[in-house]
């Protein structure tokens, strides 16, 4: 009797460390649902102001439950303007200086948010271009951009039509950002909706030519929400202790070709681009939040390198190898020439710091781009979590 | 790396079930505990199967709608120790590639295997059409530029067959231990990109070399890799509960219930181009589908039918199915018309799909869309599908002995 009751103490024992981790099972991904969705970057240039060609950024999402769910969206304005001369936008992340801006002054990075909301009917996909916002189509008139279509001029807005819907285009142009979409309710508090998925094209086209037609496409990063843990107040909980939703990764793992290095089918040069945007945002406050990043390289020698970058606050595309280099690629650890192979594998990890109560962890996507051909974009790979809890502060009371 | 204290990693270093262990495992998988810690693949950690559903190598465009495509594979290793895999490439061409697939022009469904190792965290790379050698001469990159010609640069993981041209199909990568038994490391990680090789016109609209696609493997993770859950026969067990062929049940997460693809409504307009071209502008969309349950060792083909569940923008229901036979790219208007945008009847559509039966085994796979500009250019991308719920059944794949 003894042993079989220890054997059952044993199970019991068994069973509750199996429950925690069923209970631990969500975790963020670009495959599944969530609650919350990350767009890390959209990118508009409808003039080709930034020499990069005609860039317009599609946005598809779709509800995959079979009840309504009604998204709260932040589009998160990350374009840099001069110093001095604040009308014209800039890239901060140019070196030495971006030659928009005028001899005297130099490129501040900005970051402001704009929200919006969107009502989805059960199981409906709706998309808007990020140069034009979209609006009910009884609003509009042009049929060939993409517009809500539920609902007419003699209806109430309601949960089963989308005439609450209106998203407005970014607020400039050229505009490089974040889009986060979060699911609330009727009262827009956050809800657990577990219900949303999404992705994202860039489109680089030319008017009047096709040299730089060009798609590339991801899935949104879904935060799930930890049912029956939300308190539904302003401040989003991701993981950690009070966790309201699954916390983000301890690591961001990027295979990549290293820059320049020649593509093995079209012999064309190769260079990867990675956005990153840190898990926890301030949107009611507006607080930059900022961390250093260490990115740990591996060559396919099992040749270790290690690089970091300092200054990475709310948004940031880094072309691999200015990471550790500014004016001179050529003596990066991301260059081909330096890293002595192809391919590496870069793991990437927002530091902690002394601030023991964040995460201070990322999320992103990466772009792969040959010289005179086209580009694709990709997930990142994840690990881990980490024991501290990332925050998103809501911009109400 | 080091880690920050109380964070954690996925990656596990296990051996086999010790045998204390093993009843306790039984008894959890009687409660139907094992196998829930973790549901679904995934595309984004660590894993112990890799599944590459679309890998296209065809120079000439014959099976691919005259786009030449060539398919870079790139898998590295997570973790801080050797990882093995037993890959198999599943090929998929008809037997006369030259002719349109059909009853008298079947696939060929034949699979070649091969090994591969890497080291701590070593990451690698193939073109399917060329493989990779084992060649400790390999130059190494140069620093000037622009010669960089530095191809197979690096520990080469194994001898990997050149695929036959032309070929389609699948690239499936299973972590084993060295004596080539089944391991639950969640070692891998994986991603392909199809690369247009030359540039090509189709129907006035040209597509450059050097146009790509890019979509992360699918990963199937080992499950329980504290207590192995893999017993390290050669019949994987991929979801549900204890049943023949799976005494302890799933030895690894299980197969979707349902995948879910958002896309254009076949032939719809494309509106991110500039305002004058998007009424001559136009998508298309292809979904490439391979079953979970594959028989390498008695060379079956897998079978499933898949069901479609489309809704559109307003919220109308229509529905199709197909059958999928080991490997299937599927262009949506080729599955039915009511992909159209004229039957559809808006821009955007989701879609669900499922196996036609509670007797059937689950699927995975990929989505690739074609666009054009209205002018003449096309260009390409892919997309992870997403997935939701797990298929209670659960999955087998069978691998052959690797043994004499």
């Amino acid at each position: 009797m003894r042993s079989l009751l220890k054997g059952c103490a044993a199970v019991a024992a068994v069973c509750s460390v199996v429950g925690a981790a069923a209970a631990q099972v969500a975790s963020v991904a670009s495959d599944r649902a969530g609650a919350i969705l990350v767009f890390p970057k959209v990118v508009v240039d409808t003039a080709n102001s930034a020499g990069r060609g005609r860039l317009d950024t599609v946005i598809r999402i779709s509800n995959t439950s079979n009840e309504p769910v009604r998204m709260q969206c932040f589009w998160m304005n990350a374009n840099g303007h001069c110093f001095n001369a604040p009308g014209i936008i800039c890239d901060p992340t140019l070196s030495p200086r971006d030659p928009r801006c005028p001899a005297n002054s130099f490129c501040v990075p900005g970051w402001q948010e704009t929200d919006f909301i969107v009502q989805l009917t059960a199981r409906q996909p709706v998309a808007w271009l990020a140069s034009t916002g979209a609006v009910p189509c009884a609003d509009s008139n042009d049929p060939a951009i993409p517009c809500f279509a539920l609902g007419t001029r003699d209806q109430r807005p309601s949960p089963n039509n989308n005439l609450e819907s209106r998203v407005p285009a970014v607020l400039e142009d050229p505009f490089v950002g974040e889009l986060k979409c979060i699911a609330v309710d009727q009262n827009d508090l956050p809800a657990e909706k577990n219900a949303l998925k999404g992705e994202a094209l860039i489109v680089g086209s030319d008017r009047n030519a096709s040299n730089n037609f060009d798609v590339r496409g991801y899935n949104a990063v879904a935060i799930p929400a930890l049912v029956g843990r939300n308190n539904f107040d302003n401040v989003l909980v991701l993981g950690g202790a009070g966790a309201e939703y699954a916390g983000c990764p301890n690591v961001l793992v990027l295979d990549h070709f290293f820059d320049f290095a020649q593509d093995p089918v079209t012999s064309q040069s190769i260079e990867t681009v990675l956005t990153l945007v840190p898990c926890t945002e301030d949107l009611l406050g507006q607080r930059p939040v900022s961390m250093p990043i260490q990115f740990l390289v591996f060559n396919e020698f099992e040749q270790r390198f290690s690089t970091s970058f300092r200054d990475f606050s709310c948004f940031r595309e880094f072309r691999l190898s200015q990471i550790d280099t500014r004016s001179n690629p050529t003596y990066s650890i991301f260059y081909a020439g330096v890293a002595g192979t192809l391919t590496g594998q870069t793991r990437i990890r927002g530091v902690a710091g002394n601030d023991r109560t964040r995460g201070q962890t990322l999320l992103g996507v990466a772009e792969e781009f040959r010289a005179g051909g086209g580009s694709a974009s990709f997930q990142l790979h994840v690990q881990g979590s980490r024991p501290q809890s990332d925050f998103v502060y809501l911009p109400f009371q | 790396m080091r880690l920050a204290r109380g964070a954690t990693e996925d990656c596990g270093v296990k051996g086999r079930a010790s045998g204390n262990i093993g009843p306790w495992v039984a008894i959890l998988a009687v409660l139907g505990l094992v196998g829930s810690t973790r549901a679904d693949v995934t595309v984004e950690r660590g894993s112990s199967i890799l599944v590459f559903p679309k890998v296209i190598s065809d120079a000439q465009g014959l099976l691919t709608g005259g786009i030449p495509t060539e398919t870079i594979i790139q898998i590295s290793n997570l973790s801080n120790s050797l990882a093995y895999a037993h890959c198999f490439y599943v090929n998929a061409a008809p037997l006369d590639p030259t002719q349109p697939a059909g009853v008298f022009n079947p696939p060929q469904w034949i699979e070649v295997d091969f090994n591969i190792v890497l080291t701590k965290q070593q990451p690698t790379y193939w073109v399917a059409g060329s493989g990779r050698r084992v060649d400790p001469t390999d130059s190494l990159c140069d620093r000037s530029i622009p010669v960089l010609n530095c191809s197979n640069a690096g520990f080469d993981p194994g001898l990997v067959p050149a695929v036959p041209p032309p070929f389609v199909g699948e690239l499936v990568c299973i972590e084993v231990d060295s004596s080539g038994a089944p391991l639950n490391g969640n070692r891998l990680k994986g991603e392909a990109t199809l690369v247009t090789s030359q540039t090509a016109t189709l129907n006035g609209n040209q597509i450059r070399q050097g146009d790509a696609s890019k979509y992360n493997a699918l990963g199937f993770v080992g499950l329980n890799t504290d207590t192995n859950s893999n017993d390290g026969n050669l019949t994987l067990c991929l979801g549900g509960g204890p049943r023949p062929g799976c005494p302890i049940g799933a030895e690894y997460n299980g197969c979707p219930e349902t995948v879910i693809v958002n896309h254009f409504a076949e032939r719809a307009t494309f509106p991110a181009v500039p305002r004058s071209q998007i009424e001559s502008s136009s998508v298309r969309t292809e979904v490439t589908l391979v079953p979970c349950t594959q028989d390498f060792e008695n060379q079956v083909p897998g079978t499933v039918v898949v069901q479609f569940k489309v809704t559109n923008e307003f919220e109308n229901l229509f529905s199709a199915s197909t059958t999928v036979n080991c490997w299937a790219n599927l262009r949506l208007s080729d599955v039915s018309r009511i992909f159209d945008v004229n039957v559809l009847g808006t821009r955007f559509a989701q879609t669900r799909m499922t196996p036609g039966g509670a007797e059937q085994g689950s699927f995975i796979g990929v989505s690739e869309e074609f666009y054009t500009d209205g002018l003449s250019g096309l260009s390409r991308a892919a997309l992870n599908l997403h997935v939701e719920g797990e298929r209670a059944g659960g999955d087998l794949i069978t691998v052959p002995e690797v043994l004499p």
